[in-house]
This record gives C-alpha cells, sequence and structure tokens, in this order.
C-alpha cells in the first residue's frame, strides 16, 4: 500500500515536471493589441497605438549610428520599443523560412536579399504595401528592386538598399608591371595572366563564387533564367551565357590561386599586405563597394601595438591612394559591366500582430533623414533622390557607375529555393576546375529548372 | 452440525480471509502496475517529443511540402511519389553510398581505437590514467562548433598547422594544400575529426566493461600459458562483447547521421554536392531548396536504414539478454 503510494507521488511529480517543461512561453508577445482600424493619415505621419516591435537586419551592413536612430525615432514617434536583431546571411533563409508564418515569432518589418524577394513575396509571406507605396517614394524608388518585391501589380516588398561590386586593385603593384587600369573586360583578363605570381594573384576569384563570376555571363549579354510562356527556364546552355562562362574558365585558369572551392567570401584580406610576407597576396579584387574600409594598411600605436577598432579585434586599416585605387568593372566593349546589383528589401510581415506599428517604422526608415543617412554611410539609399548623399569621392562615384548597370538575379518564384541548394556555387566550381563548359551547362540547366518555378 | 457462533466464526473467518484475499490481489496488481506508472510520464515526453516529428514527417513525405505551404496553402497528397522520385535518383544513391562508407569506416576506427585506450586506461598507473581520462574527457565535452572552428584553422590552406607540420616530412610537398579541393581529402579530414569526437565515449564506456573483468580468471589464464593476444582474444572480449555491442551499435547510429561537423566544413569551404553525406543532403533539399515534402521522406528513408542497420545488434541483444 504504502509502495504503491510512493509509486503515485513519484509519477505525480514526474508529470508535473514534464508538463511544465512543456509548456510553451508565449507570454512576451503579449503587448496591447493593436487596433485593425487604421489611424493612418496620409500626411506622412503615422500614428499607431504604441506597441513593442522587432526588425529583422542581414548581415552587419547597417551600422550602429543607423541603428540607434532608428531605435530612437521610433520610440519618439510610436511610445514603444523597437527591437533589432541581426541575422548572419548563412542562417538567415532557414530563420525567414521558419519564423515568418508563425505569428509568435515572426519579426513585425524585416530586411530580406533582393535575389529572395520574388519567392517569399509570391507566397504571401509580406503585407500589401500598395497604398503606402506614393507616401514611401513612389517612383523615385529604385525601380529594378521595387519590381521585384511586386506580385500582380501589388507592392510587397519595397527596396532597402543597393550596392554594388567593383574592382579594387594595388596601384603599386600596377606600377612596377607596367600594367594600365583595363578600358574592356577583354584587357582586364589579360592584366590578370599578365601580373600572376606563385604567390600572388593576378585578380583573386574564388571557384565557386558566382556572386562575382555572374558579371562575366551578364556582361557577354547572357543570363541565368529567362520566363518562356509563363514558366521560368534555367539558361545557361545560352549561347552568350556559354561565351560568358568560358571567358571566366580562362580568367580563373590564368589569373587566379584561389581555391576552385571557395565561394563568396572575403576577398579583401589577400589584397592588403600579409602579415607575413609583407606582400599582398593578390593584385585585384572585386567586393562590394563597403570593403574598402577594410582595405589599406595598419598603424601602430605609440607602444608599438597595432591600432584595433571598437570591437578590440579588428585592426583599423587606412586606405592610401598612391597604393590602392577602385575603378568599376569595365564591359565588354568599354563602358561600366553589368555586375551583380547586391543589396536588400524590406517588408511588413504579413502574420505580424502589429501592422500599424510596423507600417509606422517603415515611414521612418524611408523618411529622408535615413535615407540621407544611409547614402553616408556608403549603402545605396533606396530612393535615389538622395543618391548624392554617398559624396563624390573615388569609391561613390565607382559605387554609382556600376550601379547605374547593374543586374538582378532572375525574379523567379523558386529563386531563393536555387540558392539554398548550392547548385551554382557547384556549377561555377566545376567549369572553373576547367570541365566542358556547354556540357555542364545542360546538365545544371535539367537540376535548375525544376527548381525556378515553385 | 456445528453450533451458530462456530459457524459463524467460521463464516467471519471465511469473510476475512476472502477479504485478505481480494486485498492482497489488488495490492499485487497495483504493484504489478507501480513501474508503469512510473515510466508514464518519461514515455509521455518521448511520445511527444519524437513521436510528433515522426508522424509529421511520415504525413509530409506523401504530400507537396514547399514555401507556400509553410505560409498557409493546403498541400496536395502525392502519395508515394517523393520516395519514388529519390529513390530512382542516382544522386541520392551516391549519397547514401557515401554515408554508409563513411560510418562504416569511422565506427570501426573508433572502436579499435577506443578499445586501444581502454586496454591502456587498464593497464597504466593511476597519474597517467587520470591524465588520459581528464585528455578524453576534455575532447568528448568541447562543443562541437568550438572545436569544428579550431579544426578548420588545423586544416587551412595556406596557415594551418597539419599543412605546416607535413610539409617538414622531407619528400612530401604539402604546400598549401587543398584539403577541400577533392571529396577523398574531404572524408578523410571529416573522419579524422568524427573519430577524434567519438573515441572518448567508446573508450570510457568500454574501459567501463574492462573493470569488470575478474582478475582471477586473467591469472588463471596467464597461468596456463595464454599470450597476451590470446588473452585479449579470447578472454576479454567475449567478457565484454555486451559493451562492445552496444557501443559499436550507437556509433554506427551516429555516424549515419552526422549532420554538424559535415555542415561546418562545408561552410569552410566545400559547398557541392560531392561533400554531401545523408544529414547535409536532408538539409540542402529541405531547408535550402524548401523541398519538405522530399526531405521528409529522405528522413524517413535514413530511418528505415537505420533500423536495418541495427536490427540485427537489437535482436541479438534481446536474445542474450545479459
Amino acid at each position: 500500500m504504502k509502495k504503491s503510494m510512493i509509486g503515485a507521488a513519484a509519477a505525480a511529480t514526474a508529470a508535473a515536471l514534464v508538463l511544465a517543461g512543456c509548456s510553451a512561453s508565449s507570454d512576451d508577445a503579449t503587448t496591447s493589441p493593436s487596433a485593425d482600424a487604421s489611424t493612418g493619415s496620409s500626411d506622412g505621419a503615422m500614428t499607431a497605438v504604441s506597441a513593442d516591435i522587432t526588425l529583422w537586419l542581414m548581415g552587419g551592413d547597417t551600422n550602429d549610428d543607423l541603428r540607434q536612430y532608428l531605435k530612437d525615432t521610433y520610440a519618439e514617434q510610436n511610445g514603444g520599443t523597437l527591437t533589432i536583431e541581426e541575422q548572419g546571411w548563412s542562417d538567415a533563409l532557414a530563420k525567414l523560412t521558419t519564423a515568418l508564418p508563425d505569428a509568435d515569432n515572426t519579426p513585425d518589418v524585416t530586411e530580406i536579399g533582393n535575389t529572395w524577394s520574388p519567392t517569399f513575396t509570391s507566397v504571401g509571406a509580406f503585407s500589401d504595401l500598395t497604398d503606402m507605396y506614393d507616401e514611401l517614394g513612389g517612383d523615385s524608388l529604385l525601380q529594378s528592386f521595387v519590381d521585384v518585391g511586386m506580385v500582380d501589380g501589388k507592392n510587397y516588398a519595397l527596396p532597402y538598399y543597393f550596392g554594388s561590386r567593383s574592382i579594387i586593385y594595388r596601384k603599386d603593384v600596377y606600377d612596377t608591371a607596367g600594367v594600365e587600369v583595363p578600358k574592356t573586360l577583354q584587357e582586364f583578363s589579360d592584366n590578370a595572366a599578365a601580373l600572376k605570381t606563385a604567390g600572388m594573384s593576378g585578380f583573386y576569384l574564388g571557384g565557386s563564387d558566382w556572386r562575382n563570376g555572374i558579371s562575366w555571363i551578364f556582361a557577354n549579354g547572357g543570363d541565368l533564367a529567362k520566363q518562356e510562356d509563363g514558366t521560368w527556364v534555367s539558361t545557361l546552355s545560352d549561347p552568350k551565357t556559354v561565351t560568358g562562362l568560358q571567358m571566366l574558365q580562362d580568367l580563373y585558369t590564368s589569373g587566379s590561386n584561389a581555391p576552385v572551392t571557395e565561394f563568396d567570401s572575403t576577398p579583401w584580406i589577400n589584397i592588403n599586405d600579409n602579415d607575413s610576407t609583407g606582400k599582398p597576396e593578390a593584385a585585384t579584387i572585386m567586393a562590394p563597394n563597403w570593403a574598402h574600409w577594410s582595405v589599406g594598411d595598419t598603424s601602430l600605436d605609440d607602444d608599438g601595438n597595432v591600432v584595433v577598432g571598437d570591437d578590440g579585434a579588428t585592426a583599423v586599416r587606412t586606405w592610401s591612394d598612391d597604393k590602392f585605387g577602385t575603378f568599376a568593372l569595365p564591359g565588354v566593349d568599354g563602358g561600366a559591366a553589368p555586375v551583380f546589383a547586391g543589396g536588400s528589401n524590406i517588408g511588413v510581415s504579413a502574420s505580424s500582430q502589429h501592422q500599424d506599428a510596423a507600417k509606422q517604422l517603415m515611414t521612418i526608415i524611408f523618411s529622408d533623414e535615413y535615407q540621407t543617412m544611409l547614402a553616408g554611410a556608403g549603402l545605396g539609399p533606396a530612393n535615389l533622390d538622395f543618391t548624392s548623399a554617398l559624396g563624390d569621392d573615388q569609391f561613390a562615384a565607382v559605387n554609382i557607375e556600376a550601379a547605374s548597370n547593374s543586374k538582378l538575379t532572375p525574379a523567379a518564384p523558386g529563386w531563393a529555393a536555387v540558392e539554398g541548394s548550392g547548385l551554382l556555387e557547384e556549377f561555377f566550381g566545376k567549369v572553373n576546375s576547367g570541365g566542358d563548359v556547354a556540357a555542364l551547362a545542360a546538365e545544371y540547366d535539367e537540376k535548375i529548372s525544376p527548381l525556378l518555378n515553385n | 452440525m456445528s453450533s451458530p457462533v462456530t459457524s459463524a466464526k467460521r463464516d467471519t473467518r471465511s469473510e476475512a480471509s476472502l477479504k485478505a484475499a481480494l486485498q492482497a490481489r489488488k495490492a499485487k496488481r497495483r504493484a504489478r502496475l507501480t513501474p508503469y506508472w512510473l515510466i508514464a510520464a518519461a514515455i509521455g515526453v518521448i511520445v511527444v517529443g519524437t513521436g510528433y516529428p515522426t508522424v509529421w514527417q511520415l504525413v509530409t513525405s506523401t504530400q507537396k511540402y514547399g514555401l507556400a505551404q509553410q505560409f498557409g496553402t493546403a498541400a496536395e497528397f502525392i502519395g508515394f511519389q517523393n520516395y519514388v522520385d529519390l529513390l530512382t535518383d542516382a544522386e541520392f544513391w551516391q549519397v547514401v553510398a557515401r554515408s554508409l562508407v563513411f560510418c562504416f569506416v569511422v565506427a570501426a576506427v573508433t572502436l579499435a581505437l577506443g578499445l586501444a585506450f581502454a586496454l591502456l586506461m587498464n593497464a597504466v598507473g593511476k597519474a597517467a590514467r587520470l591524465t588520459l581520462q581528464i585528455s578524453m574527457l576534455l575532447a568528448w565535452a568541447m562543443p562541437i562548433v568550438a572545436s569544428m572552428t579550431v579544426w578548420t584553422w588545423l586544416f587551412d590552406t595556406r596557415r594551418g598547422v597539419v599543412n605546416y607540420l607535413l610539409d617538414k616530412i622531407p619528400g612530401v610537398d604539402m604546400y598549401r594544400f587543398d584539403w577541400f579541393a577533392s571529396s577523398w581529402t574531404f572524408f578523410l579530414m571529416a573522419g579524422i575529426i568524427v573519430t577524434w569526437m567519438s573515441v572518448p565515449f567508446v573508450a570510457f564506456s568500454i574501459f567501463a566493461g574492462l573493470t569488470q573483468v575478474s582478475e582471477e580468471v586473467l591469472e588463471a589464464s596467464a597461468l596456463d600459458g595464454a599470450s597476451d593476444g590470446q588473452r585479449l582474444r579470447l578472454i576479454i572480449l567475449p567478457m565484454i562483447k555486451p559493451v562492445i555491442a552496444i557501443v559499436m551499435l550507437l556509433q554506427v547510429i551516429w555516424d549515419l547521421r552526422v549532420f554538424a561537423q559535415i555542415k561546418i566544413l562545408q561552410d569552410a569551404g566545400a559547398n557541392g554536392s560531392q561533400y554531401d553525406l545523408l544529414g547535409t543532403y536532408i538539409y540542402k533539399v529541405g531547408t535550402g531548396a524548401q523541398d519538405f515534402g522530399s526531405a521528409a521522406a529522405a528522413s524517413v528513408i535514413v530511418l528505415a536504414l537505420t533500423i536495418a542497420i541495427s536490427w540485427w545488434y537489437v535482436r541479438k541483444l534481446m536474445k542474450e539478454d545479459v
């Protein structure tokens, strides 16, 4: 009798512990229920019930000053707290897939890579912003980014910032070798081959780096996919694409020492002087425009230690114009080549429970002050009226020149799946290992086409 | 004829004994059921924790479930189409073959090394044993991401210690050797790392089993003239067979499902499908390409594979009933 009582008590305790552990704590989602009745006025200053909302940003591109401005202004205008969470690019896709549909865990506003916008907008992850479109900038917004955020004529995700890729090179190395800044794409390849030595790449390009390599496809008039009668097909086998890929293959083989499996990473570490050898490992690199902050020479402080930034670990680098230079990748016949248009869109999550407060944050983001601040930080503002705030130094000039001709990946609904599957890295890696370009293109067309039309 | 008093006494006595018998049976039943009540809570947790995902996977594997379904569109039932597509895909079979070879090779090497270390621990003095056990414990307890960061530095192309040391061997040229370039060297690297992480568990388990081997039997065999090798093969191994069987089973199952180490290595520089094992393949199909239906089907296939591999061991274990 005693035994069974003890047994029952043990079972009850265990059950209690288990049930306590199992209960999901969703208390942090309880906030004042925002009235659905729209209190937005069309004079620009939206008023909404005070609510605590969350903003997701991808990677570290938006710097701390910009984040602080958003938090302060939101608190001032809405009274609630804005929490900003940064997501790393590598697991952002998985996080967005799982968090956006879940009303308890979704960010209210989120940045989203422009190449992922068509996928997420076409499945209904974002709220319709068409009625706010003119208020947020209308036709002054970067139209190619607006287009990838549109479905059936309605706006779901709007541009956040754009950047483009440009070339950074070692002026001192070029001068010693007697090489000039190239005017055409072929000259660029020839230069890279001439500059390459055993210890230094003429042009540092990872074999599986498709975000940089895609510029050669675009420059030769090719594309990754196109829409035929409403269905998207992969066009790697298109003759112009194949020409571009062959040019890339020659460039990689004759000009780069980078591993064939390396993809889009941190090429700027190669153009700085190597700590132990004092020489650069690359004479030329291609990187997003803001990478120039990480290029330069380190300096020593009075104690002989390397000067580091606020995080205590990264060395502060100072650009010097006699050592480094920048130019836009030249096109096949001169001018600026169409490079990969980097940047992000931004939208309000459809399952967010604070729609009005989220839309108020959007007005803050698209306000004149914030757009000017974005440009001042070197990020191309969504509202093209403010591109002059990018400045007029060489970096801004190159950024604008490269961005003017930049191209996006295909706006296919399944494009995020193609990126997530790693097929492009694999394909470029095999091409650059010296494979038969036409055969590989046909093989990968078959693998990619089914993914495009989800 | 018995008097009414005595018959009443007999009645009460038989009533009492009847009552006692009933109570005894009740108590027996309660006692029989008590163990089940005790484990009911634990089973409940397992059913909810692993049963729900398993059922969800089985259901989803029969549907066409993509990103649109994640956001609310109803999923279309397509029966076994996902399975058919997977089982007729040459690439899937390549991944399965690679995973099986990887898991058996790594499990075998881990077991051999673990056994060696366990025998060593058994044979040395206290100080040496303690040192060995502490260092193994540290290797095993280190968080995977932290240890993978260090391992990728060790195997780094330009500044890795492994390339540096191997290059010092005369005649071997490992200057800037790229471990990520071919899938052979990639899996060699992965194998070394997974073995390093698994050996401590095997060593400790076998060591625990070794402590149960009685000294008298070993002494008697030594008196009879058995060599060390014979002692190991004919006395020690048979006595710790149950431990080895369980440990081998666990290693095979874990190495078949290995994910974190392979994924982190892939992120460090080699993303193609020739570097995929089952874990990362399912991740790429599911979370990467958002085809959750296929990923669920692949997971069910892996589950079936795991059951098939361990079936023999589990049956043996249950028969032996040690």
